[in-house]
């Protein structure tokens, strides 16, 4: 059976425009089908393939679950959405833009704290002090789960948060935050510290292929030649 | 044998322990504040009209604790059975397993109820063909009383504690005793200021930034721990560190263990007291049970991961070879305490039996 190559790209805001800018460059102009309105698209210059635009957390979920063949999403969706990223997807290329940290933030006050190791003694303190559990602001759940393990640190909840989480210990919604930052400045303004081995991870925008989805020669041959298309102009 | 399951009721049964079947769902919030956030990435949660977090059963011992305290004074007797489905979110496997178990609560003579508990643990193995299990056995009781002997500041206590039943991580802080540690670089301008320096820095600092609010971390348990965390700087002292991996590399039979222990203490003068007391009466009374010390592996470093077990601890598994248990156990007499409204603790050893890896089908 072949069908098209499925290619998700971002929908909508900052991520959209850099991708469609860098497969501009590269000679790959994606076009909607049908109006501006459209959620399907296609590659000017490149036949059997079918753009679908997709949010960046949809985009990782859905190449992870192998509904699309490959797609462009940031590593922190990929390693937050994907269950066992690491089998289930491939990052094949880098992209240059999209650039964040994922870090553990504690209020700057706190000047006994500027380790894991020092978070870890404070949470196995915490419940016994104040009644309760110390609690992690942030809306990237499984990632935070497994870095705090690998901390063995265990005693702690999340409380989930849509938005704003820089802001959930100046309004009591959380003691400290596990966020996106660029260059911290957003976090500074809002009393918060990055902890010396507190960067989870150093994402930016990629190329993700799907290790679930069933590929076909001539999908694998229209991936290829968008690769090396946008490998030739990415950074 | 016709039905196994029904062979192991009868065997629970015999031996005094009443099944009993506590509700399925209860709030998330029992089970994540007594296992931790470790166990609620397993848990399957739901919630509730109002939005009360929900969750399945990931183990009966919370559970059947609960019912224990809801029927009545937390003190009582009582010798509960189980037997049935729990859930636990585990990646490439069903969700959902079949356990059985036993929980002793309220027996105030603990070494008698080791035994028992661990006799029983036997028996099971015994009826489900399985002749020569591997069974490890430890007891955090000795190693809480070994920290208490050694030199140590108490954030390094805790620390140490906390870590007890990961091995790995152990080490990696006893590698860090004095003159191997890097020198940890406090850049704070604050070092060397005494606790209410450090405290007014502090509260002037939240008032700047706005941080701070009601029930949080105050200025004054901040101060105190970054005046503490000098002596966490220091590493801990080279002769307790020696003492802390002689005593996690002890391992053998109770007997041989015991020999150990009591030629370490000598040595590095430690009074490790009513543990090792314990530790002597308790592999006595296995012996009194017609338990065979031989088959019995204790290992100094073994403990479980789990936040309510409080000493005795004991694993079963298939063979030498296997990882898994199929079964685990131990004493939690802190249980109790943790849940309900009496806040009492009472004594309780229990086990669970992974029906499931044992290859027993019904």
């Amino acid at each position: 059976m072949s069908g098209p190559l499925i290619l998700a790209v971002p929908s909508k805001g900052r991520l959209q425009a850099d991708a469609q800018a860098l497969f501009a460059r590269a000679g790959l102009e994606i076009a909607p089908t049908g109006g501006k309105r459209s959620y399907r698209g296609q590659i000017e210059g490149i036949a059997g393939v079918e753009v679908a635009y997709l949010s960046a957390p949809e985009i990782a979920r859905e190449i992870g679950a192998g509904a699309v063949h490959a797609g462009i999403t940031g590593r922190d969706q990929v390693e937050e959405t994907v269950p066992d990223f690491a089998a289930r997807t491939e990052l094949l290329l880098p992209l240059g833009f999209g650039r964040c940290d994922v870090v553990v933030a504690v209020p700057e006050p706190w000047v006994d704290v500027e380790t894991m190791t020092d978070l870890d003694d404070v949470a196995a303190d915490f419940r016994p002090r104040h009644a309760r559990r110390l609690t992690v602001a942030t809306k990237y759940i499984n990632v935070t789960r497994r870095f705090f393990a690998g901390h063995g640190i265990a005693d702690y909840r999340i409380v989930e948060s849509l938005g704003a989480t820089e802001g959930a210990p100046s309004s009591g919604a959380a003691d400290i935050i596990v966020d996106i930052t660029t260059t911290g400045a957003t976090l500074r303004a809002n009393g918060l510290k990055v902890l010396s081995d507190g960067v989870i991870l150093v994402s930016e925008a990629h190329l993700v292929a799907s290790r679930t989805m069933a590929w076909d020669a001539g999908q694998k041959r229209a991936l290829a030649a968008i690769v090396a298309k946008v490998k030739a102009v990415a950074r | 044998m016709s039905d196994p399951y029904e062979a192991l009721r009868r065997l629970l049964s015999d031996a005094g322990y009443a099944f009993v079947e506590p509700p399925v769902v209860h709030p998330a919030s029992v089970f994540v504040e007594l296992a931790g956030e470790d166990l609620r990435r397993r848990l399957y949660l739901t919630s509730a009209e109002d939005g009360t977090e929900l969750a399945l059963r990931p183990d009966y011992t919370i559970p059947v604790c609960l019912q224990h305290i809801e029927g009545g004074p937390a003190r009582r007797r009582a010798n509960y059975a189980y037997l049935g489905p729990v859930f636990r979110l585990r990646p490439g496997e069903s969700g959902e397993a079949t356990q059985a178990g036993i929980e002793s609560l309220g027996r105030t003579d603990r070494v008698a109820a080791d035994a028992d508990v661990l006799k029983l643990a036997f028996a099971v193995t015994t009826l489900f063909g399985v002749k020569r299990p591997r069974v490890i056995i430890g007891d955090s009781a000795l190693f809480a009383a070994l920290l208490d002997q050694l030199d140590l500041s108490p954030p390094w206590q805790r620390r140490l504690a906390r870590a007890f039943g990961d091995t790995a991580r152990l080490k990696g802080f006893i590698s860090k005793a004095n003159g191997k540690a890097k020198a940890v670089a406090s850049r704070s301008e604050l070092d060397g200021a005494s606790v209410a320096q450090v405290k007014a820095a502090v509260a002037d600092h939240f008032a700047a930034t706005g941080l701070g609010g009601v029930g949080g971390r105050t200025a004054a348990e901040i101060a105190e721990r970054f005046v503490e965390k000098a002596a966490l700087a220091q590493g801990i002292p080279a002769r307790a560190a020696a003492t802390l991996s002689a005593f996690l590399s002890i391992n053998g039979t109770p007997v041989e263990a015991l020999a150990m222990l009591r030629a370490l203490a000598k040595r590095d003068k430690l009074d490790l007291g009513k543990a090792l007391d314990r530790f002597e009466k308790r592999a006595e009374a296995f012996a009194g049970h017609g338990i065979d010390l031989d088959r019995l592996a204790f290992a100094a470093d073994f403990g479980r991961r789990l936040d309510y077990y409080t000493g005795f601890v004991f694993e079963f598994r298939q063979s030498k070879a296997a990882s898994e248990p199929i079964i685990g156990g131990g004493r939690y007499d802190s249980m109790t305490a943790h849940i309900g409204t009496s806040r009492e603790a009472v004594p309780a050893v229990g086990f669970a039996v992974w029906l499931d890896r044992f290859g027993v089908q019904r």
